[in-house]
C-alpha cells in the first residue's frame, strides 16, 4: 500500500460518517420515518454518555436522552445541512442538560445538599471502579461552564472546534475553561492524590 | 489577561495538541528552560488521564423502542386535541402536562400505548417456569397450596400471593419478603397429621406429579416479568384438595380432626375431575406484570423448549466449570410502579400499590376453557382443613365461653383434655387490679395473680403462645390493649352495679 492509499484510508471514515448522517436525514425528510431510527441507533450512546457525565445521575439519562431525540425528531425537517448533524445534536443535548441542572439547582435551595463526597472514606486501596466514581463525583462538583468543556474534551474526545460549536462559545473561551476545569478538578482531588495517581 | 494565566492555558492546550505553530513553539521554548512549567505540564497530564478513566454508561438495548413509543404517543395526543382546544385552555393544559411530565418523566404509559406489540414481545422473551428459575422445592410448592404464597426468586426476596377479594374475584400481589404472610407450612401439616418419613415421601410424590402442570402456571424472566396463568388459582385448590384426599388414607384418626365432617363422595368426584382437567390442559392466556405495565396476552409455553435450553446451559456450565449466576428477581415498586397508584382503571386491571406490595385485581378475566366451576364447592373444605391444620399443629387449647363458665379443651397425643371453670365465682379483673398501670402486652412484666383458678390467668397461661405464634407484635399489642379496655369496662360496670344495688337498698327505707 503506498502512502497515497494510506492517506485515503485515513480520510475515508470521516467523509462516510459526514455523508451518512446527511443522507439519512434526507431520507427522513423525504418521508422515510425508519431513517430516524437509524440516526438514533448511531448516536444514542454518545448522547446518553454526555448526559450521564454531565448529570452524574444514571437514573436521569434515558429521560433526558429521550427528550433530546424527541426535539430532534420534531425539528429534523428544518435541518439546514450547514453544519454537522452531530454538532446540532450535541448542542441540544448540552442545552437539555443545562435545563435540568438549572431545575435541580432551584430544587437544591429547598432541600439540604447531600454531602456524599467524603474524602476521609477512602483510606483503603482504591479499585478501578472506585476511581471512576470518585472522578465522576469530583467532576460533578465543577461549575457547569467548566464541567461541560472538560467532559467533552477529556472523556468524549471532542476537538476545541467541536466544543466551541457545541457549546456555542469562542475557541479562546473553550481553551480557558478546559484549563480552569482541570485546575479545579486537581484541587478537588488533591486529598486523594496518593491513592489516585 | 495575566501573562502567567495565558501561558498556563497554552500549556493545557499544548497537551491537547490544539495550538497553532507559533504558539506551540512558544510553549516548547518555555518548557525547555522552566522546570516549574514542566512540573505544571505533568500535573495537567495526570489530571487529564484521571478524567479519561471515567467509565462510560452501559448500552441501553431498548432505548429506541421506548423513544419511538413516546414519539408515537405524543403524535397521537397532539393530533387528537389540537383542533379542539382554544389557545387559553391549551396554555393551561401545557402547564398541567409539564407538571405531570415532571412528576412522571418516564412516560412509560405512553410507551406502552405506542409500542404495545414490541414491548409485549420484549417482555415475553426467555420466560421460564418459576419452579426452575427460583429453584422451588416440594416444600415451597406445598406451602403455596397451603398458604397461597409462592417465592419468585432464588433468594426469596419476593413472593407472589394469590387471593380472593370480598366479592370472590381473584387478585394477586407481589410482595417483598418482609411482607410475607407466612400463614402456614408443610411442617405444620406434617405435625398435625403426624406423618412419618414414608408418608412424607408419598406427599412428595403427589407434589411431584403436579410439577409439570404447575411449571406452566407462573413464568418469570430476567426482565422482571411475571406471567401468571389464571389457571393457577384452580391448580392451587386442586393440589391442596388432592393432598387432603391422600392424607385421609395415611392417618384417618388425625385426618378426622382436620376435616371432622370427612370428604363426601361429591367432593371426591370434584377433586378427581379437577385434578385430571388441570393436569391435562394449560391455557395460553396469561397475565403479564412487567416493570412497564400489566397486560393480558396469549403465550404458548413449550416445556420442551425450556427443557432443551436448560440442558444446553447445564452442558455449557459443566464444560466451562463456571458457577451459575443466581437468578434474582428484582422489582422496584417505588420507582417502577409509582405511576400505577394514579393509573387505576386505565387498563383492564385495577392496580393498588404501596411501597412493598403491588396488588393487581383481575376483573372479568374470561378464560372459559379453563374454568372449573365446580371446584368452588371445595372452598369450605379447604378453609376448614387449613384452620384445623393450624390448630392441631400447635396443640393450642380451644376456649369456649358460655353464660356461666369457660371450657378449655386442649389436645395431647390422641386424647382431648378439658377444663371447665365456673365464671361467676371468679374475680375477673384480678389481672387488671394486680397490674394496674403496667404494660399489659408485655407479659414479662406481669405480676402473678394469687388465686390459682383465676379465669384470666388461665387464659393468659394458655393463650400466651397462641398469640406469639399467630400475631405480629403489633397485632398482639392491639389485642392486649383491647383486652385491657374490656376488663376496665367490665370492672366499671361491676362497680356501677354494686352502687345501684346499694342505692336501691338505701332508697327503700325512704319510700
Amino acid at each position: 500500500m503506498n502512502s497515497k492509499d494510506k492517506e485515503q484510508d485515513l480520510q475515508q471514515p470521516q467523509i462516510v460518517s459526514f455523508d451518512d448522517d446527511y443522507s439519512i436525514i434526507r431520507r427522513f425528510i423525504d418521508g422515510d420515518k425508519s431513517a430516524f431510527q437509524v440516526l438514533v441507533k448511531r448516536h444514542k450512546e454518545k448522547v446518553r454518555n454526555i448526559v450521564y457525565l454531565t448529570m452524574n445521575n444514571s437514573a436521569l439519562v434515558d429521560d433526558i436522552a429521550q427528550e433530546v431525540f424527541i426535539t430532534v425528531y420534531r425539528n429534523l425537517k428544518n435541518f439546514r445541512f450547514e453544519s454537522q448533524f452531530t454538532t446540532w445534536l450535541y448542542r441540544i443535548t448540552v442545552n437539555r442538560c443545562k435545563d435540568y441542572l438549572r431545575r435541580m439547582n432551584v430544587r437544591k435551595i429547598f432541600s439540604p445538599l447531600d454531602e456524599s463526597f467524603e474524602v476521609s472514606e477512602y483510606s483503603t486501596p482504591i479499585e478501578n471502579n472506585d476511581i471512576s466514581k470518585i472522578v465522576m463525583d469530583a467532576i460533578s462538583k465543577l461549575p457547569a461552564k467548566l464541567r461541560m468543556p472538560l467532559i467533552l474534551k477529556d472523556i468524549e474526545g471532542f476537538s476545541y472546534q467541536e466544543i466551541s460549536e457545541t457549546l456555542n462559545c469562542e475557541m479562546g473561551t473553550v481553551k480557558s475553561r478546559i484549563f480552569r476545569g482541570r485546575e479545579k478538578l486537581k484541587e478537588i482531588l488533591q486529598p486523594l492524590e496518593k491513592e489516585l495517581l | 489577561m495575566k501573562k502567567d494565566t495565558r501561558i498556563l492555558e497554552l500549556l493545557s492546550a499544548y497537551l491537547d495538541d490544539e495550538l497553532t505553530a507559533p504558539e506551540k513553539a512558544e510553549v516548547e521554548k518555555i518548557l525547555s528552560t522552566s522546570l516549574e512549567m514542566q512540573k505544571k505540564l505533568e500535573d495537567l497530564k495526570k489530571t487529564k488521564q484521571l478524567s479519561s478513566r471515567v467509565k462510560k454508561l452501559p448500552e441501553s438495548p431498548f432505548f429506541e423502542t421506548r423513544l419511538m413509543g413516546a414519539i408515537e404517543g405524543q403524535k397521537r395526543k397532539t393530533s387528537g386535541s389540537r383542533k379542539w382546544l382554544p389557545a387559553a385552555s391549551l396554555a393551561v393544559i401545557t402547564l398541567i402536562v409539564m407538571i405531570v411530565m415532571k412528576l412522571n418523566p418516564h412516560l412509560l404509559d405512553q410507551v406502552w400505548e405506542g409500542q404495545k406489540v414490541a414491548l409485549a414481545g420484549f417482555y415475553k422473551e426467555n420466560l421460564q417456569p418459576v419452579l426452575t428459575a427460583a429453584n422451588l422445592s416440594n416444600e415451597d410448592i406445598f406451602n403455596f397450596a397451603f398458604n397461597n404464597e409462592l417465592p419468585l426468586d432464588d433468594s426469596r426476596r419476593q413472593y407472589l400471593l394469590l387471593g380472593y377479594d370480598d366479592s370472590g374475584k381473584e387478585y394477586f400481589e407481589i410482595r417483598s419478603s418482609d411482607q410475607k404472610l407466612d400463614r402456614g407450612s408443610y411442617k405444620e401439616f406434617v405435625t398435625a397429621m403426624n406423618l412419618d418419613d414414608k408418608q412424607k415421601e408419598t406427599v412428595d410424590s403427589i407434589i411431584n406429579s403436579y410439577s409439570k402442570a404447575l411449571e406452566a402456571q407462573v413464568l418469570v424472566n430476567d426482565k422482571n416479568t411475571v406471567a401468571i396463568n389464571p389457571n393457577v388459582w384452580n391448580m392451587r385448590k386442586a393440589l391442596f384438595a388432592d393432598l387432603l384426599v391422600a392424607s385421609e388414607k395415611m392417618n384417618k384418626t388425625k385426618f378426622d380432626r382436620i376435616v371432622p365432617k370427612g370428604i363426601d363422595e361429591n367432593e371426591r368426584v370434584v377433586v378427581v375431575n379437577a385434578v385430571s382437567k388441570l393436569k391435562n390442559s394449560t391455557g395460553d392466556q396469561y397475565i403479564f406484570i412487567t416493570p412497564d405495565s400489566v397486560f393480558e396476552d396469549k403465550y404458548v409455553f413449550d416445556p420442551k423448549i425450556v427443557e432443551k435450553e436448560l440442558k444446553k446451559v447445564e452442558r455449557q456450565l459443566k464444560k466451562h466449570e463456571e458457577k451459575m449466576q443466581q437468578f434474582t428477581f428484582q422489582m422496584k415498586f417505588d420507582s417502577a410502579f409509582k405511576k400505577y397508584a394514579e393509573a387505576e382503571n386505565r387498563h383492564s386491571f385495577k392496580i393498588v400499590l404501596d411501597s412493598n406490595i403491588c396488588r393487581v385485581d383481575i376483573p372479568n378475566f374470561d378464560q372459559t376453557e379453563n374454568q372449573i366451576l365446580e371446584i368452588a364447592t371445595l372452598d369450605p373444605l379447604i378453609e376448614q382443613a387449613t384452620n384445623n391444620i393450624h390448630f392441631y399443629a400447635y396443640k393450642i387449647p380451644k376456649i369456649e365461653k358460655s353464660k356461666s363458665e369457660i371450657k378449655i379443651e386442649y389436645y395431647n397425643d390422641d386424647s382431648i383434655y378439658s377444663y371447665v371453670v365456673n365464671y361467676n365465682t371468679l374475680n375477673i379483673d384480678s389481672l387488671v387490679q394486680v397490674n394496674g398501670g403496667t404494660d399489659l402486652y408485655n407479659l414479662e412484666n406481669f405480676k402473678p395473680v394469687k388465686p390459682s383458678d383465676d379465669t384470666m390467668l388461665i387464659k393468659y397461661q394458655f393463650d400466651k403462645n397462641y398469640y406469639h405464634r399467630y400475631y405480629s407484635d403489633e397485632e398482639f399489642k392491639r389485642q392486649m390493649e383491647e383486652l385491657q379496655k374490656q376488663l376496665q369496662d367490665l370492672s366499671k360496670e361491676l362497680k356501677n352495679k354494686k352502687i345501684r344495688v346499694h342505692s336501691e337498698v338505701t332508697k327503700s327505707p325512704a319510700k
